[in-house]
């Protein structure tokens, strides 16, 4: 399943978002995270230490790659989950989009 | 960054086992740019004033816009009675789902102090209890 959460800053949503992926991978699943704020700060309700987070490689932007088709990515998932993915608490994998100081580039 | 971000949602998530969560910028331009559009579900969190639910609203008009199957409102830091009533209507008179009720919880502003998670800062606190139901009953 693929769940997008959403909501204005204040609500709560990256707390709602953290504590339900680490509970969901304690109840067996495979989570991955995905921290697409412009002020990324899932990490921290993940329980992943800021130093580590601060230490993760954002995705690169040429992971995109155009084709006549349309766009498709360069690597398999398990690819990017391994070059660009944080470990976190019960085996969450986290990924980064962007680190503050690049907000707005994409 | 978007046309990324939707591409890896669109190939991840797909075994039985696995569950992608995408915690996503709040605006509605973010939204609108599409990176949400290969997701199963969207849940949109709101708190019980009128304001946060007329957001939250604009917020589930657009994922239901992108096609998604399920949208549905999350109503966190719900004081009481008047909160619980105050959300049902709004979600009634809109045709919103109400996916789970989180209470306001001052453990959670006391993790975020602390800079830790939630979870490993009082794993019995009513609104992670919460959480934990949403979990069960939202994500299949």
């Amino acid at each position: 399943m693929k769940l997008v959460v959403a909501g204005k800053g204040g609500s709560g949503k990256t707390s709602i978002s953290g504590t339900l992926a680490r509970l969901l991978a304690r109840s067996g699943r495979r989570v991955l995270a995905i921290d697409a704020d412009s002020n990324p700060n899932l990490s921290l309700t993940l329980g992943i230490p800021a130093d580590r987070f601060n230490s993760v490689p954002t995705l690169p932007r040429d992971l995109l790659q155009r084709t006549p088709d349309g766009a498709r990515l360069s690597k398999s998932l398990d690819e990017i989950r391994s070059s660009h993915s944080l470990d976190g608490p019960d085996g969450v994998s986290l990924l980064v989009m962007a680190h503050p100081q690049h907000a707005g580039t994409g | 960054m978007h046309a990324t971000v939707r591409s890896v949602i669109e190939v991840s998530g797909e075994g039985p086992a696995d569950v992608t969560i995408l915690d996503t910028e709040a605006s509605p331009e973010h939204l609108s740019r599409g990176t949400a559009m290969h997701a199963d579900a969207m849940l949109v969190v709101v708190e019980p004033y009128f304001k946060s639910l007329e957001t939250g609203r604009r917020m589930a008009a657009l994922g239901t816009d992108l096609g998604l199957p399920r949208v549905a409102l999350v109503a966190n830091k719900m004081r009481d009675e008047r909160d619980e009533a105050a959300v049902r209507e709004f979600a009634e008179q809109h045709g919103l789902e109400v996916a789970g009720t989180i209470p306001f919880d001052e453990a959670m502003p006391a993790a975020e102090r602390a800079g830790v998670s939630p979870l490993d800062h009082d794993p019995g606190a009513p609104s992670v209890a919460a959480i934990g139901e949403l979990a069960r009953s939202f994500v299949r």
